[in-house]
């Protein structure tokens, strides 16, 4: 056991390294940097910039290196975990993901264990009924909402019940409400909740479909398996069978998914951010994309993608931990 | 349900069989047929010019003279496919005479559209006096804007207008041919990399096959559609069709290798490889005719699923501004200006929604079905 968590540790170093490199090319020898050079940024960035300025600036974000020099000096501070300085307000990337990453995370996290809780019932129902109209429609639904865009859900749930012509139950926009910092502790909570209980909901349909999908499946296999047939054959309760047989069996494989989903709920958490004004990563995202705030941009994609990563991480240890008979060699 | 195996039934038709059983497919498949022919048809189907017009004792065809060489080269090419279809038996008699015509009409279509203008005219035909004018379903261009702005759905305008006056109704049929280009576009660049990528892994092995599964596993780890933004946004591409195109093609293309790496592994062992290695064949003739093959069924499926996701990004791309933008008619762009009217212009929300909604079910149907036909251990019966 030692060994393997020590191999799968050492395997995860090829991968970092694979991904702060990608990361770095792109967002380094992309012709769009060039930009970046003419001044403050992009389109915004019709300012001329006097030579001296330039040259400074492109000392200050080491552009007069080669790349790969520059690229050993990037990883090193990213070691340290210093991301470097956004290019629009000189502030540490590190600091102003930091301000950001909590509201994504709670959001990606909350989305998750929702759909999680909901996901399970729904593919073990399925499963026991089988075949039957109640797996047909509970399949049909959760197809149809597999296909459904987050944003245009987003969009029809503003529409209906956030303000509109229609229901106005909910905020339409922001993490809260204008007045949040008179609020006392609990009216503050409860102010948040209301704030993120659409974003949440749009970010979870789709993670619930496919996760309650594949637990169908898992269940199915696990039903068909010989120590189901000995649980029922021994007179157990047929409740019994499949919440302590087959159920335990079939949650390994379905629990590890979890990992798949980041990259998943990352991506939407970005669209999510940007429809509901959320002060997320997503949205600083946009904001550096705009303003071509490389050092910025850098930091969230390779902390993405080591997030992700260590998803992965977590799903094959959990899984030679939960399942003693894969053999981890 | 299913009707008794027929003996001799080549591997297509037993797909087709399995695929035909499942109604839900069958119907989904219907569907994509019918998004193929609106996007084929869609300046007929809606345009501001007349499809026939008589006046003064003059016949003519004003709609003809309103296509941009991009429409007649879409619409040259679908019929190009339709032809090629109902004649395949020829193609198999006479393989070399058949391609030889292919390449002719490609050459001449080509040099006519190099040599032909497109007759920009402003004026509509729908106040135009005529004796008698065949206007097209939806009698407005996709990029016209008139003075009726925010017109609900009403029989003029059966999907309302938008903030400038344009009719949605033409803006969607317009649109349908960008989603389905790019999805199909991109989801063959991802085929042709995933193909290349896992058939080497899967049958040279070794370290070949240690570089490739590291470089997938890297890929995987960064969330795709942040990937695409900073590729779109770095390379410039917005509103670039032909960039988009190849970035989500060249993003998307893991899920095929690691697929294309898996069949190859398990197939190379197997007694009908070692056959033709044994027999002298190349390595390129194994894969291409012998390899490829038999992994083309699993292929199929990933590649619909696919085509599917890849709608999905262009249209999450154009809704947060980095895909395609107005004035060319995108799905994913009527949405994103509906947002500024939510409060009161459902429809803007609505009808756009709805079309995706209903393209990627389809095609996720599709590949639901397709998967359950290659594979009939999963099949629920």
């Amino acid at each position: 056991m030692t060994t393997y968590l020590i191999r799968r540790t050492l395997l995860l170093l090829p991968t970092l390294f694979g991904i702060t490199l990608l990361t770095f090319l792109l967002i380094r020898l992309a012709p769009g940097n060039a930009a970046l050079l003419k001044g403050g940024g992009g389109e915004n960035g019709g300012r001329a910039m006097t030579a001296e300025v330039r040259e400074q600036t492109i000392k200050l974000y080491g552009l007069d290196k080669d790349p790969l020099s520059a690229y050993v000096d990037w990883i090193g501070k990213v070691f340290r975990l210093d991301l470097g300085e956004s290019i629009v307000d000189h502030r540490a990337v590190a600091t102003k993901i930091g301000e950001r990453l909590p509201l994504t995370i709670s959001l990606a996290g909350s989305a998750l264990i929702l759909s999680y809780l909901i996901a399970i019932p729904l593919g073990i129902i399925a499963a026991i009924k089988r075949g039957q109209v109640v797996d047909r429609s509970i399949s049909f639904v959760v197809f149809v909402l597999y296909s459904i865009p987050s944003f245009a859900a987003a969009l029809v749930l503003i529409l209906l019940v956030a303000g509109g012509d229609y229901l106005n139950l909910l905020p339409m926009y922001g993490a809260s409400s204008i007045n949040a910092s008179e609020m006392g502790l609990f009216a503050w909570v409860w102010d948040r909740v209301l704030h993120l209980v659409l974003p949440v909901i749009c970010l979870t349909y789709a993670s619930l479909s496919y996760i309650s999908r594949y637990a169908r499946v898992s269940m199915l296999e696990a039903l068909g398996q010989d120590f189901v047939r000995t649980a029922r054959a021994k007179g157990l309760p047929e409740r019994l069978v499949i919440l302590r047989h087959a159920l335990r069996n079939a949650l390994i494989p379905v629990i590890t998914v979890f990992a798949l989903e980041l990259p998943v709920l990352i991506s939407g958490a970005v669209i999510i951010e940007q429809i509901f004004s959320l002060p997320g990563m997503g949205q600083l995202m946009f904001q550096a994309l705009e303003a071509r705030d490389g050092p910025v941009i850098m930091g969230i994609t390779t902390l993405a993608a080591i997030i992700t990563l260590m998803g992965y991480f977590i799903a094959d240890i959990l899984y030679v931990l939960v399942d003693p008979r894969i053999s981890y060699q | 349900m299913n009707s008794a195996p027929v003996l001799h039934e080549t591997y297509g038709q037993r797909l087709w069989r399995h695929f035909c059983a499942d109604s839900f497919a069958r119907c989904s498949l219907g569907i994509v047929i019918a998004l193929f022919v609106i996007a084929a048809l869609a300046p007929f189907l809606a345009n501001s010019h007349a499809i026939v017009r008589v006046a003064d004792g003059h016949v003519t065809f004003p709609i003809f003279l309103s296509l941009e060489p991009i429409e007649w080269r879409f619409l040259l090419y679908v019929l190009l496919a339709a032809l090629i279809y109902f004649s395949r038996r020829k193609f198999r008699t006479q393989p070399q005479r058949s391609l030889g015509v292919v390449f002719v009409y490609i050459v001449l279509v080509e040099l006519w559209l190099g040599f032909s203008h497109p007759f920009n005219d402003p004026t509509n035909d729908r106040d135009r006096p005529a004796s008698f004018k065949l206007l097209p379903p939806v009698a407005y261009s996709p990029i016209e804007t008139t003075p009726d702005q925010f017109v609900p759905p009403t029989w003029k305008h059966p999907c309302g207008t938008d903030s400038t006056g344009r009719d949605i109704a033409a803006r969607m049929l317009h649109g349908a041919r960008i989603s389905l280009s790019i999805g199909f576009v991109s989801q063959s660049i991802s085929l042709l990399v995933g193909i290349t990528l896992g058939g080497l892994a899967g049958y040279y092995r070794g370290w070949l096959d240690i570089g490739v599964s590291r470089f997938v596993e890297i890929i995987e780890c960064f969330p795709s559609l942040l990937l695409i933004l900073v590729v779109i946004n770095f390379t410039g591409s917005q509103n670039n069709m032909f960039c988009i195109m190849a970035v989500i093609g060249l993003t998307s293309w893991t899920g095929v290798t690691r697929l294309v790496r898996g069949e190859f592994l398990r197939l190379s062992g197997q007694p009908f490889t070692l056959a033709a290695q044994a027999v002298g064949a190349s390595d390129f003739r194994v894969i291409v005719r012998h390899l490829l093959p038999n992994a083309l069924g699993p292929i199929l499926v990933v590649a619909t699923f696919g085509v599917a996701s890849a709608i999905l990004i262009e249209s999450s791309l154009s809704f947060l501004g980095f895909g395609m933008q107005a004035p060319t008619p995108s799905w994913g762009d009527i949405l994103s200006e509906s947002r500024r009217y939510i409060d009161f212009a459902w429809w803007l929300a609505f009808f756009p929604g709805l079309a995706m909604l209903v393209t990627i079910m389809s095609y996720n149907f599709v590949g639901e079905g397709l998967r359950d036909a290659v594979d009939p251990r999963l099949r629920v019966k």
